[in-house]
């Protein structure tokens, strides 16, 4: 998804992974009514999605392993949870997640001490730890430096191709979306503009979305 | 298995990093803890008396139902009135002088102000009586703060007499050197180039103090400046009880007398003067844009955080500027309603009095206990300190969250929003009533707890540590949702958006980041508590507290003196224990 700042591409994430609910209209996510659901069922359809941010949204002052672990959260019993964060459990997932990342090293960092980039593939793991079938990316590399931003983009669409995932993001860099992604939405205010394969996507559709501004 | 070092080659098996170890300097201040917790039940007699004075409770049940039906009557309310009149100007004269004298012992007590001598003088040293002067000054502030105020009061009336001042005298002197600590650590942390350009362009360090530094710090100090109104009134209404008069006093008779209704009529001013000047506070505190000033309520140290949400201090807004003009006019009407007599302070018999109670105080007898005793003392000083803050601690933890109004409210954490009304209701319902407990602990004066808790409980330790930990809870609860709505939401909503249930959220996502602050925040209650072990001596508490009220009240000014040396080194070794677990803390 491509557009403008304010065109509405946070707020489809926010409504396609259940934080949000439609004032009119309705949202359906892998089948379902997200805003009719009771508060487990709901809970049951957000764990099969997972959600990348572009501020990453860990919590700092823990280890790596326990925001990795965060993603089983949605499965793990109360005291299994709560046993975990003073014994860490099920390192292997959590490893081989981070080892997936291509930062297998920092288990056991505090996730404050480490880079953006870092902290981004630390978020990505835990996503791979949740195993969803559907990942929602939610800009993942307007923090980022370019050279970063290609490595955390690659990595993304290789997860996504090997596990079968479907991926989803919102972007500002048009040209990791034409360079990463098959099929492209233009969004501007709230509104779809085009929706089309990457193939077809021309200038004058990307000029379309920006024009009129300032 | 292969390491290649830097590159790792497809195919290669890394191994997974060792563990760090589970022994680290955190647990082991687990451990501290809970021994010390297990220690002090022990050392509190809970294991072998009995604690519940069954007689007491048909009293306590009458105490409890006399709170529907508090006394109204035309008479009683004129005096209720006037008490609570009373506390209030109390509190807004001490705290006018504790302002006063803070903001000149803050900038002459900061870093930066002897920092800005050395530049003007274009001198790396300073010379070494200044240096030592401004280490002395120091030291005295913290010698004021660890004498609480109740200790203050009677010293005073001994050299000045009962007038009102002395009660306005034990209120600013612990207040101003806490205020002169938080304003010195408020201008260190200041952004400093302004002045330094200013003293490096030949500016006086006094003139550029005054152009490139305190209108910097002008709404920080402004915001904490108010803060410490709440506790102002707290301060001022456990000084009645010593025979002030005003709230804490009239309490005090009502309770002696058994006058239950009474008491509740006047209890109910003292919750709306609090709950008001906290309202009033923290309004003010969010207009100036300065949000969680800092800890502790009546000791705060280093808690200072300067959150600042980039909103530019307006000063024209109508909130701030209707607070400056009210404390205008409430500061010289609440001298005049107190008339205190600052003739006194020149008068010849003051500087006599003063110079016999010098004397008659050294040299300081040690010898009153022995070492064994002494020892003692302090052991039930320290397990009842102790017991207090693990209470306070614990439940405060529990309350902060659902005190907090980003938590259950609609569009808070737990909230899934799409709440129909009913738990609208209920959240709302809960949030204030969490938040008007906390008020009403921390509103009733620990000595007043004290009393009623001996309804139900034989003396000893135990009521005593209940008190300070209940009134402690009050404030430290209040801190702590204070905490948790500054806290980061976005993580925690990552959690919930994958399908976390509530539980899960609150362990992974709202304590950890909020855990590290609520323990720094209860250790400076530590010492604050220590300190008000004074005020607890009555209820057979027993500890340094209560012999220090004894010798006071036997005239024995050298015991006195041996015994608020004791008490100042506990302060000291409890601040050196508690700034080496926050060091612990910040480095985890």
């Amino acid at each position: 998804m491509v557009g403008p700042s304010g065109a509405g591409k946070s707020t489809l994430i926010r409504l396609l992974n259940g934080t949000l609910f439609p004032t009119s209209g309705e949202v359906r996510v892998l089948g379902q009514r997200l805003d009719k659901l009771s508060a487990g069922a709901l809970r049951k359809v957000q764990s099969r999605i997972g959600t990348i941010y572009q501020q990453f949204h860990l919590i700092d002052n823990l280890q790596v392993v326990h925001n990795i672990n965060a993603g089983h959260l949605a499965h793990w019993s109360f005291s299994r949870s709560l046993i975990s964060l003073i014994r860490p459990m099920d390192i292997q997932t959590a490893f081989n997640a981070l080892e997936q990342v291509g930062i297998p090293e920092k288990l056991y960092e505090r996730t404050d001490r480490l880079s953006g980039g870092q902290q981004q593939r630390v978020a990505i793991a835990r996503v791979l730890v949740q195993n969803p079938e559907a990942i929602l990316a939610d800009e993942p590399i307007s923090n980022l430096d370019p050279g970063l931003s290609k490595e955390i983009m690659d990595l993304l669409l290789d997860l996504s191709y090997r596990s079968g995932k479907t991926l989803i993001s919102s972007l500002h860099a048009i040209e990791f979306a034409k360079s990463h992604y098959e099929r492209i939405i233009g969004l501007r205010k709230g509104r779809i503009l085009f929706d089309s394969s990457t193939d077809f996507i021309t200038e004058s559709m990307i000029n379309s979305l920006y024009q009129g501004r300032n | 298995m292969q390491k290649t070092l830097g590159s790792i080659s497809v195919g290669s098996v890394i191994e997974i990093p060792q563990r760090p170890s589970f022994f680290n300097r955190r647990l082991m201040w687990v451990i501290i803890f809970i021994g010390g917790l297990f220690w002090a039940l022990l050392e509190s007699g809970i294991f072998q008396n009995e604690l519940i004075n069954t007689g007491g409770i048909t009293l306590g049940l009458e105490f409890l139902t006399a709170s529907i039906n508090p006394e109204l009557s035309r008479e009683f309310i004129q005096l209720t009135l006037k008490a609570t009149l009373t506390t209030l100007a109390f509190a807004v004269s001490g705290l006018f002088l504790s302002i006063v004298f803070g903001f000149f012992g803050g900038v002459v007590a900061s870093e930066t102000w002897i920092k800005s001598y050395t530049i003007a003088r274009n001198d790396q040293d300073l010379p070494i009586f200044v240096r030592g002067l401004w280490l002395v000054l120091r030291w005295i502030l913290v010698l004021f703060r660890s004498v609480h105020e109740v200790i203050w009061a009677l010293i005073f009336v001994a050299i000045i007499g009962l007038d009102p001042l002395s009660a306005i005298l034990a209120i600013s002197i612990p207040f101003s050197a806490i205020i002169a600590k938080v304003f010195s650590e408020i201008i260190d942390e200041t952004n400093h180039e302004p002045l330094n350009a200013l003293l490096n362009s030949g500016v006086s360090p006094t003139k550029a103090f005054l152009y490139g530094l305190l209108p910097l710090t002008f709404a920080d100090m402004l915001a904490y400046g108010f803060y410490r109104f709440e506790c102002a009134i707290r301060a001022a209404a456990v000084l009645g009880i010593v025979g002030v008069g005003g709230l804490g006093y009239q309490i005090f008779l009502s309770l002696q007398t058994l006058k239950f209704t009474e008491i509740w009529t006047l209890l109910f001013a003292l919750f709306l003067l609090n709950g008001l000047a906290d309202l009033w506070s923290s309004i003010l505190r969010r207009r100036l844009g300065v949000e969680s000033r800092c800890g502790g309520t009546c000791i705060d140290l280093e808690a200072i955080q300067t959150t600042r949400k980039g909103v530019d201090p307006s000063y024209q807004d109508r909130v701030v500027k209707f607070s400056i003009i009210f404390a205008a006019v409430l500061v010289p009407l609440s001298f005049w309603y107190i008339n205190p007599d600052f003739g006194i302070l020149i008068s010849e018999r003051t500087s006599q009095n003063m110079v016999s109670v010098g004397q008659s105080a050294f040299p300081p007898t040690f010898e009153v206990f022995s070492l064994g005793e002494w020892i003692d003392l302090s052991k039930i000083t320290l397990s009842m300190s102790f017991l207090a803050v693990a209470f306070a601690g614990v439940i405060g933890l529990i309350l902060s969250f659902p005190a907090a109004n980003n938590f259950l409210l609609p569009g808070g954490i737990f909230a899934s929003g799409r709440e129909k009304n009913a738990p609208r209701l209920l959240a709302t319902a809960l949030l204030v009533l969490t938040r008007g407990l906390l008020l009403v602990l921390r509103s009733i004066p620990a000595p007043i707890w004290a009393l009623i808790l001996l309804y139900v409980l034989f003396p000893g330790v135990l009521p005593g540590a209940l008190a300070l930990g209940i009134y402690t809870l009050g404030v430290l609860g209040r801190l702590m949702a204070e905490v948790v709505e500054n806290l980061d939401e976005r993580p925690l909503l990552a959690l919930k958006a994958q399908g976390a249930g509530m539980g899960g959220v609150f362990m992974y996502g709202a304590l950890p980041p909020t855990y590290p602050r609520f323990i720094s925040y209860l250790l400076y209650r530590w010492e604050e508590i220590i300190r008000a072990t004074v005020i607890v001596g009555q209820v057979g508490a027993g500890g340094l507290g209560r012999s220090l009220t004894e010798q006071l009240s036997s005239f024995d000014n050298q015991a006195v003196l041996a015994i608020l040396i004791v008490f100042i080194v506990i302060t000291f070794i409890v601040d050196m224990i508690s700034a080496s677990a926050r060091k612990t803390l910040r480095a985890a």
